[in-house]
């Protein structure tokens, strides 16, 4: 009472702005929010809703509208395009592979840079370089050590015995090598970031309780598995997420390594959507190759939610 | 003499313990380093040598042999290109970005922290969902929007575009920082007659400058990183951000003058990555911040 009291003096003494009513949380606060949350309903919003619409449609690049109604004919014939199916099927594994092998190299270096010996600075620093510097940036110097007649791959590779002599694969334009060259490059780009995440969580682990688990015997694999790991569970979880949506929409990878070659044999959904909606135009063909990334994001976004509301705001 | 004689079986065996145990740990992230550093490292190789040395098979990659260093890609870079324009454009895009940014997401995460209303808890949720509805799905939606709204390839399509995932990260981030300051500190000067306006706007704007900054960083960082809506939104030369104008302008039918496309993606890739560096602790604890109480 006496505070409210002596605010309003105050503010007679001062100025009539802001007005009170200002001063009410439930006021203010929508308020200041609702700027952003404009923003965001009309420019994400508003276009995720005409998604769907498009999806639904055979909308393109060419016409100003939006294209007749053609109802769920888009999906229909999608899942009779062999293309499409090679670029759900990519989607899917390039993702499980890659975050197979970022948790294996990410769990080896966080250990290491755990140890934060004298240099770790500047060692961090460079191995940070492939989640640092943009994406577009490393994707093209992929392409030029993946070259075929200069390809920096091969002569390392020769040098120190890995291929025989006289043998230079060609990464991108066989189709196998250049599944495997993409999803090299996803896990070169997402290593740095899975170690710095554990390491988040690592550090977040009191060094008692790990000290008392060493004298009641625990070795550091139990102590690994049994202490650090569900301890920081809740970060590793936040960070393979970030990771996950990142890897399932990134299209930049194989739209500048292979464009999606040798013969649509490495298209993922992402550049296959950019493909059929943008190069060919099919807007509203191209909308559904993008939205039935939905569903994969969905069972993502349900444990996320789960997760946040365990969180207290 | 003496001392010595004394001091060595002391720290011999320590010192020999030392680099056992750390020798490993050095081998290890040596490993990670090239591992990682490679592609950066022959960047700036490819960036500095010669064409006859570059496409020799004779000659040693890793470093620079009989032609020595150069700088006609960096001439070709800067003179036979836009890049001026489009290093100016990414100026341009960033400035606005960042503006926005700052702008809508200081309110907003100020409220999100501190202040009780109804739906507020759902809104944080759903602002932080937002950042994962990905580009992908956005992106051929938006060139209708951006068709309507006459920008289309044009650098104002961008400035649009990127605080759609701008704006919920560094809410997200600046609702974090806001969270850090002690309650006492508002109230206290709210006490002293301020409004809770003006208490924000005197005593708590200045001792989030700390994360004003990094929320500016992040959304440069952030904007640098897109590649889907620069190249679905922008197509002549003149409108390019530097990203997209290197990996789509050196390109000329099946030649790829990688002296040049190299020196670009240096040029542009190295202080981002640096910047990034230097503000990762705060992007890590962003995208953490749910999960760490």
């Amino acid at each position: 009472m006496a505070k409210t009291a002596s605010a309003t003096l105050a503010r007679q003494g001062t100025s009539r702005w802001p007005p009170a009513a200002l001063e009410r949380p439930d006021i203010l606060g929508p308020i200041l929010v609702s700027p952003a949350i404009l923003y965001i309903v009309l420019l994400v919003g508003y276009p995720f809703l005409l998604a769907v619409y498009l999806s639904l449609s055979d909308a393109s690049v060419a016409t100003t509208g939006l294209g007749k109604f053609v109802g769920f004919d888009n999906f229909v014939s999608l899942f009779q395009s062999p293309q499409f199916l090679i670029a759900l099927r990519n989607t899917l594994m390039f993702t499980a592979v890659s975050a197979v092998f970022k948790g294996l190299l990410g769990t080896t270096l966080a250990f290491l840079l755990a140890e934060n010996l004298p240099g770790t600075r500047v060692f961090r620093f460079i191995i940070l370089l492939p989640w640092t510097i943009p994406i577009v940036l490393s994707s093209i110097t992929w392409k030029w050590m993946f070259d075929t007649q200069f390809s920096l791959i091969n002569w390392v590779a020769h040098a120190v015995g890995l291929l025989r002599p006289g043998y230079n694969p060609n990464w991108l334009g066989d189709p196998v090598l250049a599944i495997i060259s993409i999803i090299a490059v996803n896990v070169w780009r997402g290593f740095p970031f899975a170690a710095v995440i554990l390491l988040a969580g690592m550090t977040s682990v009191s060094s008692e309780v790990l000290d008392s688990a060493k004298v009641d015997g625990a070795g550091p694999v139990t102590r690994f598995r049994k202490i650090i790991v569900p301890m920081i569970a809740p970060v590793l979880f936040v960070g393979s997420l970030y990771d996950l949506v990142f890897t399932l929409n990134d299209m930049t990878i194989v739209y500048l390594l292979t464009r999606g070659g040798p013969g649509d044999i490495t298209q993922v959904l992402a550049s296959y959507a950019f493909l059929v909606g943008v190069q060919s135009g099919a807007l509203g063909r191209g909308a559904a190759i993008a939205l039935l990334l939905l569903p994969i994001l969905l069972v993502v976004v349900f444990f996320a939610l789960r997760t946040l509301r365990r969180r207290d705001i | 003499m003496a001392t010595v004689t004394i001091d060595r079986p002391v720290s011999r065996p320590s010192r020999g313990r030392l680099l056992r145990k750390r020798a490993p740990v050095y081998a290890g992230l040596t490993f990670y380093a090239i591992l990682a550093g490679l592609p950066v490292y022959w960047m700036i190789i490819t960036t500095f040598k010669p064409d006859q040395d570059l496409y020799n098979l004779k000659s040693f990659p890793l470093f620079f042999n009989e032609h020595g260093i150069t700088l006609d890609h960096l001439r070709l870079l800067f003179f036979r290109t836009s890049f001026g324009t489009w290093a100016w454009n990414t100026a341009v895009v960033s400035f606005w970005v960042v503006l926005i940014t700052l702008v809508l997401s200081i309110p907003a995460g100020y409220a999100l922290a501190r202040l009780r209303f109804r739906g507020a808890e759902s809104l944080t949720i759903g602002i932080f969902m937002t950042y994962l509805v990905p580009t992908t799905l956005l992106f051929l939606p938006l060139v209708k929007v951006i068709s309507f709204l006459g920008l289309f390839d044009k650098v104002q399509a961008l400035i649009l575009a990127y605080p759609t995932f701008t704006i919920p990260f560094c809410t997200w981030l600046m609702a974090g920082f806001f969270k850090t300051i002690p309650f006492e500190i508002e109230e206290a000067a709210m006490m002293d007659g301020c409004s809770r306006l003006g208490a924000v706007v005197r005593v708590i704007l200045p001792l989030s400058v700390a994360g004003m900054l990094t929320v500016a960083i992040f959304a440069f960082t952030l904007s640098m990183q897109d590649f889907v809506y620069s190249l679905t939104f922008v197509s002549s030369s003149n409108e390019k951000v530097i990203n997209i104008g290197v990996v789509t302008e050196l390109i000329r039918g099946d030649v790829f003058f990688w002296g040049s496309l190299m020196a670009g993606a240096l040029i542009a890739g190295v202080p981002v990555a640096i910047l990034y560096s230097f503000f990762l602790d705060y992007f890590i604890r962003g995208i953490t911040a749910g999960a760490v109480k």
